[in-house]
């Protein structure tokens, strides 16, 4: 059994593995087309993606939209949650459920939904209604989250604040973020995560600023070339490092 | 140390804002384009000559860019590449301005891409063609015998079942299909439609995959197949240097003409630069560079780009054999609303079964 | 009373901007959607109307019905290959992988999630081609002939998704498991159970909860995904996601787009009724 059991780990660890190595290693080909044989190394396509202007544009656009849609999911998460675990309110399970139900729907239906809505009321597709769009799949995630971590110890503590005569913004801000700085950090993470790499919603909801992985569609419908390779595995090994170092400080405390 | 934070996170949201607003500060011109015209080395020189930015939006299809346009507001859009043959559906839905055609250098045009029965509506020109070629039979001469290319019988010959790919666009491969069954791309409508559907389903199950330009171009240049219908000189001149065994024909049926043309949208703020923009596309320089462009190849509509592009790339849009094309070449079908919606569903259901 | 009746407003004043976003950015324009899909296509002309003639069609052209049951194929097939592929790689990494190695070991088993999510996809298809690697390597150990077609059919698409949700699966089922009390198998053991039956009589079902919650995620995104079997299908069969998107990107019908849609969000509804007791969907 513990053979058996090493072997279906690294069998199952190659499978894994296998697509983003064979995409790392054929950025470097040196040659027209990403597919075997391997005919020597070059860096010319990660040159050619790096003085890209629209690339290089999609990528702020990308960064900027997730950093702030998930700085405006995570408020309002936290206001939802930290609101709906103070008090019992009529119809809390009615608006726990809706608050949560954009999680159970495809992104496709949402982006759907939003392009007519804006076509109707006039809002011109853009990072701005993509960011709406993100805000929307990502607040109950957050909300979700930080629901979960506030505990009978955390309702207690805020209530003594409560008592004590601090103002609801100070019992939020000085007692109820701190003591949820990870479930924060993680919610924050994971929602910057699913805006960052998020398509279809950024795809029908953009017009000429576009995200990083719409414009890594076009890149990929106007023509078969190693520097899609080469995105691909900047974005991998930006991430990789990025979780890695989140890894290492923020998560170790936090983690058995 | 809450003061500390509010003040950092208050300069970041500062920063970016800023760093949005200067981008969008530079004078625009919005363009709804094909894929070929988003290419830096054909939008820079225009881009520093004017001072101004050129937004490229790409679509597919002639439907989904008129409905892309009348979604819009009036002025949200200043140019549009249009298919030649569905200029007059723009205009009927009072999509296009006139084009001040005498302000451009037609000239020195190939005569057979002017096109003008489908740029002008009722005396006036609505746009221009800028680059034309044909969807035929691509093919990689090392893998089928080029003898058999000669006609489009060899595809529902059997000889090449599991190796052709279809070209992902309905109207030029149902007009090539149209063609095999001995019906001119200007007769297929609904009454003829039906009789094609047998032929193509049964294209269909001779072929691999029915796939995109990047779809197409992997199959054919990693020889997953061998043949490509609908395919031409935009598919194959791109990876000549790669692959110089990828060719394309005209069979004896003929093929079919495709031609791009550009036109100024009605309701744009800018005309003058819309109409700066078209100057230099269909000047030589800029017909030169969009005939090579990285997206697809093709003929440059005006004449004149032979003097700036180099005998090599002549050789691969094969300059010289124009004339013979061009007399064999049918342009694509023009289908009404209807008739285009019948042959929608005639291709998703191809793509379906 | 007063200091209750405080309470709540305050309570109400948070939980507002979280509702009303929710409400005017989800639910209005969900509603907006099920008008459109009442209305229909007259020439390019949109018109608005209460007639169920999408849905008509929807059930009766054969095309677009069977591209109901694509999807649910392939929904199915993914989602019982994935659990099946996952389970014992997170019982693996949670018992048999040394503690410290373990957070190692399931950070690599997720290392692909940072790859774009277009690009994974777009790396299978290299990946799975005639000329890509996995043909070359079994050709050139002789355990096959010649390449056969993977990629362009069915089961690329299948194994490009498999992929994915594999990872997500071993992430859920893992922190089911680490959640697990030892003392269940240790005391099982001791009742004379053998390792086969400890796991099969006692942590499978304790970890339903996870599997269950991983596998509707999975339903939810596999069947909702537009990606996957565009660039890895070969258009040789098209998918709910895909329709949809043809009916958007090449003819401007916005009605039908919307019904499908509600069909598909009518799938989503009936999966998510069928195993929500074993949800806990604000816990995840």
């Amino acid at each position: 059994m513990k053979y058996l059991s090493w072997a279906y780990l690294v069998a199952l660890f190659g499978f894994i593995l296998l697509p983003v190595v064979t995409l790392v290693i054929f950025s470097f080909q040196d040659g027209r087309l990403p597919v075997p044989p391997f005919k020597g190394v070059t860096f010319e396509w990660y040159a050619e993606i790096l003085t890209d202007r629209a690339m290089m544009e999609a990528l702020g656009n990308s960064l900027i939209v997730a950093l702030l849609s998930s700085l405006v999911a995570l408020t309002l998460g936290f206001l939802a949650a930290s609101g709906l675990a103070r008090v019992v309110l009529p119809g809390s399970v009615v608006m726990r459920g809706l608050l949560i139900a954009p999680m159970t729907v495809s992104y496709l239906i949402i982006a759907l939904g939003l392009l007519q809505m804006f076509n109707k009321v006039g809002i011109r597709p853009s990072l701005l209604a993509t960011g709406i769009g993100h805000v929307v799949i990502n607040l109950p995630l957050c909300f979700a989250i930080l629901y979960a971590a506030i505990g009978e110890h955390q309702k207690s503590a805020l209530k003594a604040a409560r008592d004590l005569g601090a103002r609801e913004w100070q019992v939020l801000w000085f007692v109820a973020a701190p003591m949820l700085t990870p479930a924060l950090a993680a919610a924050f993470f994971l929602a910057f995560t699913f805006s960052w790499d998020e398509f279809i919603i950024a795809f029908l909801l953009t017009r000429f600023d576009v995200t990083l992985p719409v414009e890594i569609w076009s890149m990929l419908r106007s023509g078969l070339s190693p520097a899609t390779n080469a995105v691909g595995s900047l974005v991998f090994l930006v991430s990789v490092i990025v979780v890695v170092a989140l890894e290492l400080t923020l998560f170790r405390k936090g983690s058995k | 140390m809450a003061l500390k934070h509010t003040c950092s996170i208050l300069a970041v949201t500062a920063g970016l804002t800023s760093a949005l607003a200067s981008a969008a500060q530079a004078e625009d011109l919005n363009a709804l384009i094909w894929c070929d015209h988003a290419d830096p080395e054909l939008l820079q020189p225009f881009e520093e000559a004017h001072d101004v930015r050129v937004n490229v939006k790409e679509y597919e299809g002639t439907a989904a860019g008129l409905t892309l346009l009348e979604q819009s507001r009036p002025g949200d859009w200043d140019v549009m590449v249009i298919d030649a043959v569905d200029v007059g559906r723009a205009v009927e839905r009072g999509l296009l301005a006139p084009l001040p055609v005498d302000q451009l250098a037609t000239d020195s045009y190939f005569p057979e891409a002017v096109l003008a029965d489908h740029t002008t509506v009722d005396g006036t020109t609505y746009a221009v063609t800028e680059k034309f070629g044909y969807n035929t039979i691509a093919y990689n001469k090392a893998a089928v015998d080029p003898a058999d290319m000669a006609s489009l019988d060899a595809l529902w010959s059997g000889k090449y079942d599991g190796r052709i790919a279809i070209y992902d666009y309905y109207l030029p491969v149902l007009g090539l299909v149209g063609l095999e069954a001995g019906i001119d791309t200007a007769d297929l409508g609904a009454d003829t439609l039906e009789t094609i559907r047998e032929p193509l389903m049964k294209l269909n199950a001779a072929s691999k995959q029915v796939s995109d330009v990047v779809g197409s171009q992997t199959a054919l240049a990693t020889g997953e197949v061998d043949v490509l219908i609908g395919g031409g000189e935009w598919l194959t001149a791109v990876l000549n240097a790669e692959n110089p065994d990828l060719d394309w024909t005209i069979p004896e049926e003929g093929g079919l003409l495709w031609a791009q043309s550009l036109a100024i949208v009605e309701g744009t703020e800018k005309p003058e630069l819309a109409l700066e923009f078209i100057k230099y596309i269909t000047s030589p320089e800029g017909q030169a560079r969009l005939a090579t462009s990285s997206c697809y190849w093709g003929m440059p509509a005006n004449k004149a780009a032979g003097d700036v592009l180099t005998d090599e790339q002549k050789a691969i849009l094969r300059w010289d054999d124009q004339p013979d094309y061009l007399s064999r070449a049918q342009l694509y079908p023009v289908p009404d609303a209807d008739t285009d919606a019948a042959m929608q569903d005639l291709w998703t259901d191809m793509l379906q079964n | 009373m007063s200091i209750e009746k405080q309470e709540k407003r305050q309570g109400a004043t948070l939980v507002a901007p979280a509702l009303l976003w929710t409400l005017g950015f989800f639910v209005i324009p969900f509603a907006a959607m099920v008008m459109m899909s009442l209305a229909h296509l007259e020439g390019r002309e949109i018109v608005q109307g209460h007639d169920l003639g999408n849905y008509l069609r929807i059930f009766t052209d054969p095309s677009l019905r069977r591209g109901i049951f694509v999807s649910l194929e392939i929904t199915a097939v993914v989602t019982v290959i994935s659990v099946l592929l996952a389970w014992p790689l997170a019982w693996i990494i949670a018992t048999r992988v040394p503690a410290r190695w373990r957070r190692m070991a399931l950070l690599l088993a997720v290392l692909p999630f940072w790859t774009s999510y277009v690009v994974r996809s777009y790396s299978w298809a290299l990946v799975l081609g005639e000329k890509g690697v996995v043909m070359n390597a079994l050709v050139g150990l002789g355990l096959l002939a010649e390449p056969v077609q993977i990629m362009a059919t069915r089961s690329a698409t299948i194994i490009g998704f498999v992929h994915f949700f594999v990872m997500l699966l071993t992430l859920t089922i893992y922190s089911n498991l680490i959640q697990l009390s030892p003392n269940y198998a240790r005391a099982a053991e001791d009742l004379g159970a053998s390792k086969w039956q400890v796991i099969r009589l006692v942590i499978l079902p304790l970890t339903l909860p996870g599997v269950m919650t991983g596998a509707f995620l999975t339903f939810v995104l596999c069947i909702g995904d537009y990606i996957t079997p565009q660039i890895l299908g070969g258009n040789n069969e098209l998918t709910l996601p895909q329709l949809i998107m043809l009916q958007l990107g090449r003819r401007g019908d916005f009605p039908m787009a919307s019904a499908l849609s509600v069909v598909l969000m009518v799938i989503v509804t009936l999966a998510y009724a069928a195993c929500a007791r074993w949800l806990k969907m604000e816990r995840v």
